[in-house]
């Protein structure tokens, strides 16, 4: 068990942004282990949700995100681990003329900790907080690299494992606080209403999903599906772009797997989006390099 | 059972650290809620205004005459019966009895009537200022005055749309007030709380004679100008002009009838105001059939490279007949003697030096200038730039305490420059039909309007609102020049604009500015 290394990592792009999510994974690093990980991972979309019509743009093409992202988890204890993540987003249109944007985004922290209920059951709790670290532009959707919002999210996840196998089922909910934009123009329509400042108010979330996969020491492989939904926010009008304040919705499937015989290890995911609001319909492929050692104890 | 059981009590016994959990997420939750805050808005309050403008009566109108073309019925002396009841009715019906939407809405239109119906209108500007959508056969529909809420919606508030509408707004509001003050100047009835002491007045006194009710005045004005330029917004508008009209009665200063004169003064200089508004020309502004001219027309003025849409699919050019519309400051020759001279054309050092300064910013564009570009783009979804202007002037009137008139004059002023710059502007575009940089292979990071591109429309606006700006508050001239120079420089670093567009927008924009100084110096205000 000790060489069980992981960290997991969703990416989410939420219509124009990549938002880097803690790890919602069941799995541990051992006490003073830690596994440090390099990801690649690339979104891209050619049709998206304007509020619910579902359209193309031939102005924007295909619209397309990527990020290398720099991770590290560590074992406090062996039920306890702190979860660190920083992102170099760059993003560009495949048609018309919007300049790509590309910039550091938002750092996470995450602390996760695991409560054993029975040999089968086990429930986590994960408090996690990303921040926006360079002064992005984030009103320049859908290029813009993020929407430039704190979001502090807490994370509830139940683990079955089905005994004496190595399948498991994972259900995690999440609610994300999220705060507000730092715009560079200081007034814009927040629904039919003009607020004349510059500060936009990103909606809160809530992320449900469910897991079903396979994990043995050295190797894993997960399907899952992920739903996450804005609790507040207004919708993009008819031929207008998007903006921090909308409402987006949309339901994900996804592959995960991980490979790591030893100290060195990959990762691989593919997510899709399969219906929404206010989004696009996104298309992620990630590859991850991992790293995993003791700290001298 | 059994199995059961043990899960409970494995569950019970597991819960102590949870609890220490929950505290620090709840600690966390308090800490990040605190640091989120959403910027309050600055809100505008009721104030007594620096001056009454006694002499307002005898400013020159733009459309009318003078302040007395428009006749108000005398109204009954104080002393009369009829009055009395008035008051008696106030009393009865209205003081002491208002609910807290009524309460609320005198302190918000106690603001300033003018100023408040300028701020609806930028609001309403922004909420249709967008593009319309190609349908399935690759057409841009045209929207349909006719049918304004089907897709795309009537207007599209683009920035010489908005230009006029505010214009118009502004000028009617004046007009009317010019109006207004005469009738009040001449009558000299005095607010109901002057009269009778019983009742409180609920926003700050004054002298002002109270009839008409120059809130009714306003209200209806602007309400009939708004509904014909955004015939969409019907049940909005008149919403907002049921409350508006009552502000004077509900705050004790007014009795029904000089309300009821009120909004038949407003409804009478409005029918006036939109008579003009329907000859100007701007049903032709759309005009398409003219482009083909136009372009062979560059093209005999050296212009090799013509401007051309580079939207998919091709969208025709905004407004290429918004030129030939009628200005207010000067005339049609004025306008052909200011035009600015051709631009640089490609092959020339010139042209090749602009284009260069734009290809080094695409490689290394500041985040001081992305701000710039994105603080003043003013593109789809906002009140445009002549609506920045607008609100510029609007909160410097507020500030200075203006009186309903005089704020009313600086927003004439500063509406109509902004107008005749947009149409000033517009003639050039299409004059030229000159290339934008993307025809040069930039990128942009606002976004890319739909029409040639010398001169810059944002530096022809802004020169002629800052020149205004700064007739009516030459102290403040450093700060509006400034404005006006960073929504210039905004277009290079958005990469939209040669420098060329914008040196030439900003003298071009300060002439037109001046026109509008120049009949300010002559209205009899000073």
């Amino acid at each position: 068990m000790k060489k069980l290394s992981f960290f997991l990592f969703l990416c989410l792009g939420l219509g124009n942004q990549i938002l880097a999510q803690m790890p919602n994974d069941h799995v541990y690093m051992a006490k003073k282990d830690i596994c440090a990980a390099l990801i690649y991972s690339n979104t891209s979309w050619n049709k998206y949700w304007e509020n619910t019509l579902f359209r193309d743009n031939l102005n924007l093409g295909t619209v397309s995100t990527e990020s290398y992202m720099l991770m590290a988890a560590y074992g406090l204890t062996d039920h306890s681990n702190l979860i660190a993540s920083l992102p170099y987003v760059q993003t560009k249109a495949s048609a018309g003329n919007l300049m790509g944007q590309k910039g550091m985004q938002d750092a996470g922290l995450w602390l996760k900790h695991r409560i054993t209920i029975s040999r089968s059951f086990k429930s986590h709790v994960v408090a996690g907080l990303t921040v926006p670290v360079s002064n992005y532009v984030s009103e320049f959707m859908p290029l813009s690299i993020g929407n430039k919002a704190t979001d502090f999210q807490m994370r509830g996840m139940l683990t079955y494992q089905i005994p004496n196998t190595k399948l498991y089922a994972n259900a995690v909910f999440a609610y994300h606080l999220r705060g507000i934009s730092q715009l560079d123009r200081d007034s814009y329509l927040n629904g039919d209403k003009m607020i004349n400042t510059s500060t936009a108010d990103v909606p809160d979330a809530v992320e449900a999903s469910f897991k079903l996969g396979y994990l043995k020491w050295d190797n894993q492989i997960e399907l899952y599906v992920d739903h996450f939904a804005c609790v507040a926010g207004d919708v993009i009008r008819r031929n207008d772009m998007p903006f921090p304040t909308n409402k987006t919705m949309m339901t994900s499937i996804g592959l995960y797997g991980k490979y790591q015989p030893k100290n060195l290890g990959v990762n691989a995911r593919i997510q899709h989006v399969l219906q929404g609001t206010n989004t696009a319909q996104m298309t992620t492929y990630s590859v991850g390099l991992l790293y995993q050692f003791t700290l001298m104890k | 059972m059994k199995n059961i059981k043990s899960i409970y009590n494995t569950i019970k016994l597991n819960l102590t650290p949870y609890i220490s959990h929950f505290i620090l997420l709840t600690f966390i939750f308090l800490l990040f809620t605190s640091c989120t805050e959403l910027e309050l808005e600055t809100v505008a309050e009721p104030y007594a205004p620096a001056s009454l403008n006694e002499s307002g009566a005898n400013w020159n109108p733009f459309v009318l005459a003078n302040g007395s073309e428009i006749s108000v019925a005398k109204p009954v002396d104080v002393k009369d019966p009829s009055f009395v009841k008035e008051i008696d009715s106030l009393k009865n019906n209205v003081v002491g009895k208002l609910n807290s939407t009524q309460t609320q809405a005198i302190n918000y239109w106690g603001a300033g009537a003018v100023y408040r119906w300028n701020e609806i209108a930028r609001e309403m500007a922004a909420r249709y200022n967008l593009p319309p959508a190609a349908n399935i056969n690759g057409v841009y529909p045209v929207p349909d005055p006719a049918n304004p809420k089907a897709d795309p919606k009537f207007p599209f508030a683009n920035p010489p749309y908005t230009a006029r509408a505010l214009a118009y707004l502004s000028v009617a509001q004046y007009d009317a007030l010019i109006s207004t003050w005469k009738a009040k100047y001449t009558f000299n009835r005095p607010a109901v709380y002057t009269i009778d002491t019983q009742i409180k007045a609920l926003l700050p006194v004054s002298s002002l004679p109270a009839y008409p009710s120059e809130e009714a005045v306003v209200a209806q004005v602007s309400y009939q100008i708004l509904l014909a330029m955004f015939p969409g917004e019907a049940d909005f508008l008149k919403a907002k002009l049921d409350e508006a009209k009552n502000i004077g009665i509900w705050a004790g200063k007014n009795v029904t009838s000089d309300v009821t004169a009120g909004l038949k003064l407003g409804a009478d200089v409005a029918a006036k105001v939109m008579a003009k508004a329907k000859a100007d020309g701007m049903g032709a502004s759309n005009n398409q059939t003219i482009v083909p001219g136009l372009i062979e027309h560059a093209k005999g003025l050296g212009i090799t490279n013509t401007w051309a849409s580079q939207e998919s699919p091709a969208r025709p050019p905004m407004l290429p007949n918004y030129g030939a519309v009628k200005t207010w400051n000067f005339d049609r020759s004025t306008l052909e003697k200011m035009r600015p001279a051709k631009p640089f054309v490609e092959g020339s050092a010139e042209f090749q030096k602009d284009l260069e300064e734009l290809q080094a910013i695409q490689k290394g564009q500041t985040r001081e200038q992305a701000r710039i570009a994105n603080y003043w783009a003013d593109g789809p979804g906002s009140y445009t730039p002549p609506g920045h202007w607008h609100r510029i002037a609007a909160n410097e009137a507020l500030a200075a305490k203006f009186s309903e008139i005089k704020m009313a004059r600086v927003l004439a002023y500063v509406g109509t420059a902004l107008m005749d710059a947009g149409i000033g502007c517009w003639d050039t575009k299409y004059f030229y039909y000159s290339p934008r940089p993307q025809q040069y292979g930039l990128k942009t990071s606002v976004g890319l309007p739909n029409f040639p591109s010398y001169t810059s429309g944002h530096s022809t606006f802004s020169f002629a609102g800052a020149t205004v700006m700064n007739y009516f508050f030459p102290e403040k001239a450093d700060l509006f020049n400034n404005y006006a120079q960073d929504a210039s420089n905004s277009r290079i670093y958005g990469l939209i604009h040669f420098r060329i567009d914008c040196t030439m927008g900003r003298e071009h924009g300060k002439n037109i500015g001046s026109y509008s100084v120049m009949r300010a110096k002559l209205d009899g205000a000073n």
